[in-house]
C-alpha cells in the first residue's frame, strides 16, 4: 500500500544546474501537490513525459529524496519518520541505481539478503527460486560488468526482490531491454501482483501502460492531470485510446501552463 | 555493527579480488620505494668518491719525525693539506683552528704531547708509560669523520706498529699508545639520522596516497556509478554505510603503510652501501618505539580517511573529488617535507598537535630517539580528535539528499 498525500517536490537549483536547465529560476518545482494511492494486488502505472516528475515521485516513495511539503505512507509507515521501516518493505528498480559492477550476481545477492536481515537458508531458498525465474543460474558467478544490459537488468531485478518486498518500485522497467526480455520482466510484474504485492512503475509508453497497468496515474509538469482505470480515462477524456487521451490532456495542460 | 563489518568486507573483497587495484595499491609503491633508495644510493655514492677525492686539511701540533715520515708515506700525506706547528703556535691559534674544524673548513686537529718522542722513545726501550695522542673532528661533517677514519687506519696503525715492531721485534703486543678521538654525536643517534629525514615524508605521503586511491572510488566514485543508492534503500544505518566504507578504507591503507614501510626498511642497505660512517643499516627500534610508530601511523590514517571521506562524500563523482583533493595532498607533502629540513631545535607541543605535521614531527623524533612521552600523545591526540570530527561530518552529509543525489 502507497499513499501519496498532496506530495510536492522543490529541487534548489545550483548555478550549473540553472545553466543546464537554460533558466535563471532558483527553484524547479518537479512535483506539486500530488496525491495517490496504489493498493495491494494492483500494478499502478505512473504515465508522463520526459521531465514530468515521474522518477522525483517515485524516489520520494522509496525514502531517497524527502518530501518539501505532503507526506508519503508506505505499508502505514512515513518514509520520513520511519524511514528504515519502509525500506525493509520496498525494492525500487531504476537505471540510475546499478549493481556495483566489480561483483558477481550471486555475490551481491548474498550481500543484499544479509543486508536487509535475512538468514543464510531464507536467501538459498529466494536465490533458487529467482534465478530461476529470470534465467540466471548461466551467468550468476559472471561479474556483473560481463553481463549484457539484459543480463544486467534481470540481475538487478532478482537481487532486489531477495527479501521478498511488499512493495515494488519500479523506474521505466522495460527501457533498453529488447521485447523478449521485456515480456519476461512483465510478466513477472503480474506474477508480483497475484502474489498480493503493491507494484508502482513509471512509464512513457502507453501500449505498455495499457497492456500491464490495472490504473493509471498521467502527470504533465509535476501535476497529476487524471487518475483511474483504464476505461475510467477513456470515458473521461471521451477519447478511444490512452495514447489519444494523453494527448488530448497534454495540449490542454500545456496550454494552461503558457497562459499563466 | 554486523552491517558495518558486511560492508567492510564487501569493500574489501572488492579491491583483494581486483589484480588492477591491488598491483596499484601495493605493488607499485614498493617499486617506486626500492627504485627511489637505489637512485639515491647511487647518488650518495657518488658523494662518497667526491669525499675520497677531497684534500683533507690536518693540523698536527708536535709532530715527531717518525710520523712525519708515516705521513708523506702513506696514500693520505699525498693529497691532504697538512700544517705541522708547535705547541706555541697551535695555543697562539687555538681558538681559529678549533673553529675552523666547526665550521668545516678544516677536517682534523692531530694533537701528540709535547713530550710523546721522549715517551714514545723510553717506550720503545721498555718503559711503562704510554705516549699520547688526541685526534679532534667533526662528526656531523662529511670530509671530517672520513679524513679521521683514514687518517686513524693509514697514519695510526701504521705508527703504532712501528713503535711496537721497535720495542718487541712483533706485533703481539696491544697498545702502544693511547688515542683520544673526540666525537660529538652520540653514535647510534647518527645512525638513525638518515632514517629520521626520510621516514616521516615517506609515511605522511604514502599514506595519503593509499588512501586516496581506495576512498575516493569507494564513495564518490560508488555515487557516480549509482551503486551507492542500491544501499541507501537497504534496511540499514546510514551512519553504518560511513563506517563500513570509512573501516575499509582504513584497513586497505594501514596494510599499505606496512607493506611500504617493510620495504623501506629492508632496501635501506642499497643506501649505505657506499658510505661507511652513515651505518643506517643497523637500525634497532625497540617494541615500544614500533608500538609507537604504529600508533602514530593508524591515527594519522584515521585523519586522512576522515578528510577524503568527507571530500568524495562532498563531490559529485570522481573527477571533482581528484580535483578537490589534490591541493590538499600538496599542503601534506609540503608537511612532511618541513620535518625533513628541520634544523635542530625543538618543537612546541602546540605543533605536535597539529594534524598530519605532529605526526611527522612525532615519526622524526622518534627516528632520532627524541620523542618525548607528551608530545608522543599530543601527536596522537591532536590528529585522532580532528579524525573524529571529520567522521561525523561525513556521517551527517551522508544524510544530505542534496549531496548524495545531486538534489
Ligand atoms: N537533482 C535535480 N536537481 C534539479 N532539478 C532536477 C533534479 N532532478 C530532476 N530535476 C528536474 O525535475 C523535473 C522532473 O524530473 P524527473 O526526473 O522526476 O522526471 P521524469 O518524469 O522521471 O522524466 P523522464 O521520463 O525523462 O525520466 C525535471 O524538470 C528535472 O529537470
Ligand atoms: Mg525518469
Amino acid at each position: 500500500m502507497i499513499e501519496i498525500n498532496n506530495l510536492t517536490k522543490i529541487y534548489k537549483l545550483s548555478a550549473k544546474k540553472k545553466r543546464e536547465l537554460k533558466t535563471n529560476k532558483d527553484v524547479k518545482i518537479a512535483v506539486n501537490d500530488l496525491s495517490l494511492t496504489a493498493k495491494p494486488g494492483e500494478i499502478f502505472g505512473l504515465l508522463g513525459p520526459n521531465g514530468a516528475g515521474k522518477t522525483t515521485t517515485l524516489r520520494c516513495v522509496a525514502t531517497l529524496l524527502k518530501p518539501t511539503k505532503g507526506d508519503i505512507k508506505v505499508c502505514g509507515f512515513d518514509t520520513v519518520k520511519d524511514a528504515q521501516k519502509v525500506r525493509d518493505s520496498i525494492c525500487f528498480l531504476t537505471n540510475e541505481i546499478k549493481l556495483d559492477e566489480h561483483f558477481s550476481t550471486d555475490y551481491l545477492f548474498n550481500f543484499f539478503g544479509k543486508l536487509k536481515d535475512m538468514s543464510d537458508e531464507e536467501i538459498a531458498k529466494r536465490k533458487e527460486e529467482l534465478f530461476a525465474a529470470f534465467n540466471i543460474n548461466e551467468f550468476k558467478d559472471k561479474k556483473i560488468q560481463e553481463l549484457s544490459t539484459g543480463m544486467k537488468q534481470k540481475a538487478s531485478i532478482a537481487v532486489s526482490l531477495v527479501n521478498d518486498p511488499e512493495v515494488v518500485i519500479f523506474d521505466e522497467p522495460t527501457s533498453g531491454l529488447d521485447i523478449v526480455t521485456a515480456k519476461g520482466v512483465l510478466d513477472y510484474l503480474k506474477k508480483l501482483r497475484a502474489d498480493g504485492k503493491t507494484v508502482i512503475v513509471s512509464t512513457h509508453i502507453m501500449s505498455e501502460a495499457e497492456k500491464l497497468c490495472d490504473r493509471i496515474g498521467m502527470i504533465i509538469g509535476g501535476k497529476k492531470v487524471i487518475e483511474g482505470t483504464i476505461p475510467e480515462i477513456l470515458e473521461e477524456t471521451q477519447t478511444p485510446d490512452i495514447e489519444e487521451a494523453f494527448f488530448k490532456l497534454y495540449m490542454e495542460n500545456t496550454d494552461e501552463k503558457e497562459v499563466k | 555493527m554486523n552491517k558495518t563489518i558486511l560492508i567492510a568486507k564487501k569493500e574489501l573483497f572488492r579491491i583483494f579480488s581486483d589484480r588492477k587495484m591491488v598491483f596499484s595499491l601495493y605493488i607499485l609503491p614498493v617499486i617506486i620505494v626500492v627504485a627511489i633508495y637505489s637512485i639515491m644510493g647511487q647518488l650518495i655514492g657518488s658523494m662518497s668518491k667526491d669525499i675520497e677525492e677531497h684534500n683533507a686539511v690536518i693540523t698536527v701540533v708536535n709532530p715527531t719525525d717518525e710520523l712525519k715520515d708515516i705521513i708523506s708515506s702513506s696514500e693520505m700525506g699525498k693529497n691532504a693539506d697538512i700544517t705541522f706547528v708547535t705547541e706555541d703556535e697551535y695555543n697562539s691559534k687555538k681558538a681559529e683552528i678549533e673553529d675552523s674544524i666547526l665550521n668545516g673548513d678544516s677536517d682534523l686537529i692531530v694533537y701528540l704531547d709535547k713530550d710523546f718522542g721522549s715517551v714514545a722513545d723510553s717506550y720503545v726501550a721498555g718503559g711503562d708509560s704510554l705516549p699520547s695522542m688526541k685526534i679532534f673532528y667533526n662528526s656531523t661533517e662529511n670530509y671530517s669523520s672520513a679524513s679521521y677514519s683514514n687518517f686513524d687506519s693509514e697514519v695510526v696503525d701504521t705508527y703504532k706498529t712501528t713503535l711496537l715492531d721497535s720495542r718487541y721485534g712483533d706485533l703481539s703486543m696491544l697498545n702502544a699508545f693511547n688515542v683520544d678521538s673526540q666525537v660529538i654525536c652520540k653514535e647510534e643517534k647518527a645512525n638513525m639520522e638518515f632514517l629520521a629525514m626520510m621516514l616521516p615524508y615517506m609515511v605522511v605521503m604514502m599514506l595519503f596516497a593509499g588512501v586516496m586511491s581506495v576512498g575516493v572510488d569507494a564513495i564518490a566514485g560508488e555515487k557516480e556509478r549509482g551503486t551507492l543508492s542500491s544501499m541507501l534503500i537497504s534496511p540499514v544505518k546510514r551512519s553504518e554505510i560511513v563506517a563500513g566504507k570509512l573501516i575499509s578504507m582504513a584497513i586497505l591503507s594501514i596494510i599499505s603503510a606496512v607493506v611500504y614501510c617493510v620495504a623501506m626498511i629492508l632496501s635501506i642497505p642499497n643506501i649505505t652501501g657506499g658510505v661507511g660512517n652513515m651505518g643506517a643499516g643497523n637500525i634497532s627500534f625497540t617494541v615500544g618505539q614500533m608500538l609507537q610508530l604504529v600508533a602514530i601511523m593508524v591515527v594519522l590514517v584515521y585523519f586522512y580517511v576522515g578528510v577524503i571521506g568527507l571530500i568524495a562524500t562532498l563531490s559529485p563523482n570522481t573527477r571533482a573529488a581528484s580535483s578537490a583533493i589534490s591541493p590538499i595532498y600538496i599542503v601534506i607533502i609540503i608537511l612532511g617535507m618541513m620535518t625533513m629540513f628541520r634544523t635542530g631545535g625543538t618543537n612546541s607541543i602546540g605543533s605536535y598537535l597539529i594534524p598530519v605535521y605532529g605526526s611527522a614531527l612525532a615519526i622524526s623524533d622518534l627516528c632520532k630517539l627524541e620523542l618525548t612521552s607528551i608530545n608522543f600523545l599530543a601527536s596522537v591526540t591532536g590528529t585522532l580528535v580532528c579524525g573524529i570530527i571529520l567522521t561525523f561530518v561525513v556521517a551527517k552529509a551522508f544524510n544530505s539528499e542534496k549531496l548524495m543525489f545531486n538534489a
